[in-house]
């Protein structure tokens, strides 16, 4: 199992949390390897409360991702109160008109906003990167727990697996699903969230691992409970935590491999707005037209580091509980 | 075939009209308007500089006198060959690169007029059956082989082997029933039926002259170094990076429309294959490279606001760059739905947007540049409000949820399918499908990678696709739109007719086509060919939208630079480097 990396708890302010951050994104490394197992006694009343507190005495290391991050999902959930034209509405009397008055983003090679676009693309872009993640952390949560808490030829066997699925780098991954199942949105969700699992689930076996060993269950194993029960009161609660910080940053990572696999024409199809189609189109006219670059990537930045710093922040409260 | 590798997209065009000789020179191109003013005739029209009087150079100061020596780079935006030999398949980038090193018999003018080349003169039998060809006595190949009457007789054998694997010079040659010598330089070539195209294929750089030799090697060996006259020779190809050509220091053969005699200027040429778009434009800006194809419209805009960079756009000849309809199943079986689809989407809005002006509609299935090519832009205009009506009377009454047409259940909907490799750009079928929608008419989308789109055109499997194919002849109308083209004749499933038209209407098309090719009156050919074209938008079978173009951006540095009739294809047999 790897060593952490680098602790989160060595972060102090903000600027050092956001480099850390993005380093993580780039590494394409699930940062929660970094959490070292925090063990709570069972079926800790305190959970739900300690996210509360957590919020309540939160720094501007969570609240301005926050704020950030409430604005992208307002821009997913209600894009057209947000926007004054629809994505798909053309104008192309209108063609790269620059940013301005009429159009904050300037216009693309249709004469649509470019503004209505990115808002309206937040949707897309937010929903493969949450649904990708909880596919790979569920099935990460299988996997895990299956090694962690099974025989110690199970534990080999699956790690080895695990070994084998780590030789691809996650993006290649993602590459060969698409390429078996076909491009578009559903089956890039599906490949980046199967891209990210191996990491989760070497991350969840750990955890479990640490857990098992712990004080509180051999107590329960003396007490005589069942096996189920143990799982369900003490490991998974547990796992829970860390899972939802691993879950946070995630996001992230999965956003911007998405907005990658978009990029080269496997994600999005037109006329969808999506970031990173949006980005490959855009490219072609850097020269003349630079807001159908910066806008979007802009936003795939924004997402990814948001979630990533908010991620950084919700862990370093609950590591200082 | 060629029309299945053409140029990247967004590649626009200069739709002048034939009638309009002027030379239209887009906005953009205001400041290079004084040397370009030629240029411009004689590429849009020409695509050759004709009798000297056309130079398509850069400014060059008067009395500059041309240096030897230098190496000239090349990037091209079009897809590396898989073999140099164009008569191999048969395609746009061979004839980009071949044009460098191979050459036809015939020249043809930008008027459409045959003239000498490889061919010292040339005599019909009076039944036009037979055709005499007497070659030069005084050209030797790159190899050392004579040309002479047997070359003739070795180049057609060669084309007709099934083995070669030939798809546009077999098409050529079709008529072509053997080869007979009749002296040292002289070849009889007897004909199954008369074909008023032949001489026109001729002078395609898909038929050109290579050494028997070289031939004799076979199609593998020849497809990597093919022989041939022309000003360059095949040096080395580093495949997927670059083919090196150097100087043919004996060329003594150049073209009616050359500048010079004697040995081509450049030393050597380095040929690129830069696909990337954004990265070409920039090693072009950078000057890493000298000279590139496939210029974007945007980065045509760029070019001209830069003074170290020029740029040079003509037209090519044949089928223009169009959206073909498949009439053989789904909606586009009723003619009705056909010219509804084609009344309801903007093209001059998307050439206006995406094009940035740069680059001229076409209305008619035949380029501007292409003999007795008849503009028709009532047949191809947006009539949003006849696009209704038709729909309407075809039973398309019903709308469904989402405000598309339905009839019996089933929703009024076809699939584009598109892919990077073909001329029109994604975004201008998103604006198509924007407007079909205004009608209630649904356009999908499918992108393709080359190969599973040229799977898809050989199954039928498309409503519409973006198609075009270079023919310096109206007889390309043949080629396209003669049912007898449907079915696939050559491995793999090709079919040259896309849109898959029977009954008596295509009957009526077949036999003023088949009668034009045929006709022993010019005149008559022309009038066929101007029914022909009626009847084919009359049947709406596919959507004109831009004539093909040759379009290049170079360093100003860089004299010299022509496109080369018929093709217009670029020839840098004039071509030097101002780099003292």
């Amino acid at each position: 199992m790897s060593t952490p990396r680098s602790l989160p708890t060595t972060v102090t302010d903000p600027e050092e949390a956001m480099t850390h951050s993005i380093q993580t994104t780039v590494l394409d490394t699930p940062p929660v390897r970094d959490v070292p197992p925090t063990p709570r006694a069972a079926a800790d009343p305190s959970f739900t409360s300690t996210l509360v507190s957590t919020i309540g005495s939160l720094g501007p290391s969570i609240i301005v991702p926050l704020i950030l991050l409430l604005g992208l999902i307002a821009a997913a959930v209600i894009p057209s109160v947000l926007t004054p034209s629809g994505p798909l509405d053309m104008n192309p009397a209108e063609a790269f008109t620059a940013p301005g008055a009429a159009h904050w983003f300037g216009t693309d090679e249709s004469g649509r906003d470019v503004y209505s676009r990115v808002i309206h693309g937040a949707r897309s872009s937010l929903l493969i990167g949450i649904l990708a993640t909880v596919i790979g952390l569920g099935l990460a949560l299988v996997l895990g727990a299956i090694a962690g808490l099974g025989t110690r030829a199970v534990d080999f066997g699956v790690s080895r697996f695990l070994e084998v699925l780590f030789a691809f780098p996650g993006l290649l991954l993602a590459l060969l699903v698409i390429t078996i199942l076909g491009p578009g949105v559903v089956t890039t969700t599906i490949g980046v969230g199967l891209s990210a699992a191996p990491g989760y689930a070497r991350m969840i076996r750990s955890q479990v691992l640490s857990i098992r060993g712990s004080g509180y269950v051999e107590a329960s194993i003396v007490q005589g409970k069942s096996r189920a029960f143990i799982i369900r009161h003490h490991i998974l609660p547990n796992v829970a935590a860390p899972l939802f910080v691993l879950a946070t940053l995630g996001v992230g990572q999965a956003i911007v491999w998405a907005s990658s696999l978009s990029f080269l024409g496997l994600g999005a199809t037109p006329p969808d707005p999506e970031w990173g189609s949006m980005l490959s189109l855009g490219r072609l006219y850097i020269g003349n037209a630079w807001w159908l670059t910066v806008f979007p990537g802009l936003f795939i930045v924004l997402s990814a580091a948001t979630t990533t710093l908010l991620g950084h922040g919700i862990q370093r409260k609950l590591k200082d509980k | 075939m060629k029309n299945r590798q053409p140029a990247y997209r967004d590649e626009p065009t200069s739709s002048s009209r034939a009638v309009d000789r002027t030379p239209a020179p887009t906005a953009k191109n205001l400041k290079k308007r004084v040397p370009f003013a030629f240029a411009a005739v004689g590429a849009l029209l020409a695509l050759t500089a004709c009798g000297g009087a056309v130079h398509a150079d850069s400014a060059s100061g008067p009395g500059s006198e041309p240096v030897s020596g230098g190496t000239l780079v090349y990037a091209t935006g079009d897809t590396e060959p898989a073999c140099l030999d164009p008569i191999v398949s048969g395609n746009v980038p061979q004839a980009l690169v071949s044009t460098q090193y191979l050459e036809p018999l015939f020249f043809q003018d930008e008027k459409g007029e045959i003239g000498p080349w490889l061919a010292k003169s040339w005599k019909w039998s009076n039944d036009r059956l037979a055709l005499d060809i007497t070659v030069r006595s005084d050209v030797h190949f790159t190899d050392g082989q004579q040309l002479n009457a047997e070359t003739i007789i070795k180049n057609v054998a060669y084309i007709k082997d099934p083995k070669t694997l030939s798809s546009t010079g077999i098409l050529a040659v079709e008529k072509v029933a053997s080869v007979e010598k009749i002296d040292e330089f002289t070849a009889r070539l007897h004909l199954s039926e008369p074909d008023n195209a032949l001489l026109e294929h001729f002078a395609q750089v898909w038929v050109p002259i290579q050494s028997q030799k070289a031939l004799a090697r076979g199609a593998e060996a020849n497809c990597l170094s093919p022989v041939g006259t022309g000003p360059f020779k095949v040096e080395s190809w580093s495949k997927q990076q670059e083919v090196v050509l150097t100087r043919n220091n004996e060329y003594h053969t150049p073209s009616p429309t050359a500048a010079h005699a004697g040995p081509a200027y450049l030393e050597k040429i380095i040929w690129r294959f830069l696909p990337d778009h954004a990265a070409r434009f920039a090693a072009l800006q950078s000057g890493e490279v000298d000279v590139i194809d496939v210029l974007q419209p945007q980065n045509a805009v760029a070019a001209d606001a830069d003074p170290a960079l020029d740029t040079l756009i003509g037209s090519r000849p044949g089928h223009v760059v169009n959206l073909t309809l498949n009439t053989t199943e789904g909606v586009f079986t009723d003619v009705r739905v056909r010219e509804a689809f084609v009344r309801s989407v903007d093209v001059d809005a998307a050439l206006k947007s995406i094009f940035m002006s740069t680059v001229p509609r076409s209305n008619s299935v035949l380029s501007s540049i292409t003999k007795f090519n008849r503009q028709n832009p009532e047949a191809y205009s947006t009539d949003v409000a006849k696009a209704n009506r038709l729909l309407d009377e075809a039973g398309w009454t019903a709308r469904d949820a989402e405000g598309y047409r339905i009839k019996d259940g089933v929703r009024l909907s076809t699939t584009a399918i598109q892919t990077e490799a073909v001329l029109v750009p994604v975004s201008v079928l998103e604006q198509f499908q924007h407007s079909a929608k205004a009608v209630g008419f649904e356009l999908v989308i499918s992108q393709e990678e080359p190969a599973s789109f040229n799977a898809k055109r050989y199954a039928w499997e498309y409503g519409l696709s973006p198609l075009y194919y270079t023919k310096n002849s109206p007889s390309v109308l043949n080629i396209v739109y003669d049912s007898a083209h449907i079915p696939s004749v050559i491995k793999g499933g090709y079919h040259a007719n896309n849109n898959g038209l029977t009954g008596p209407e295509a009957q009526d098309i077949d036999k003023a086509l088949r009668l034009a090719a045929t006709t022993g009156s010019e005149k008559q050919r022309g009038q066929l060919y101007a029914k022909a074209q009626q009847l084919i938008d009359k049947q709406y079978l596919s959507l004109p939208i831009f004539d093909q173009q040759t379009r290049l951006g170079f360093r100003s540095d860089v004299e010299g630079v022509k496109l080369l009739s018929p093709l217009g294809m670029p020839t840098f047999y004039d071509t030097w480097l101002d780099r003292s």
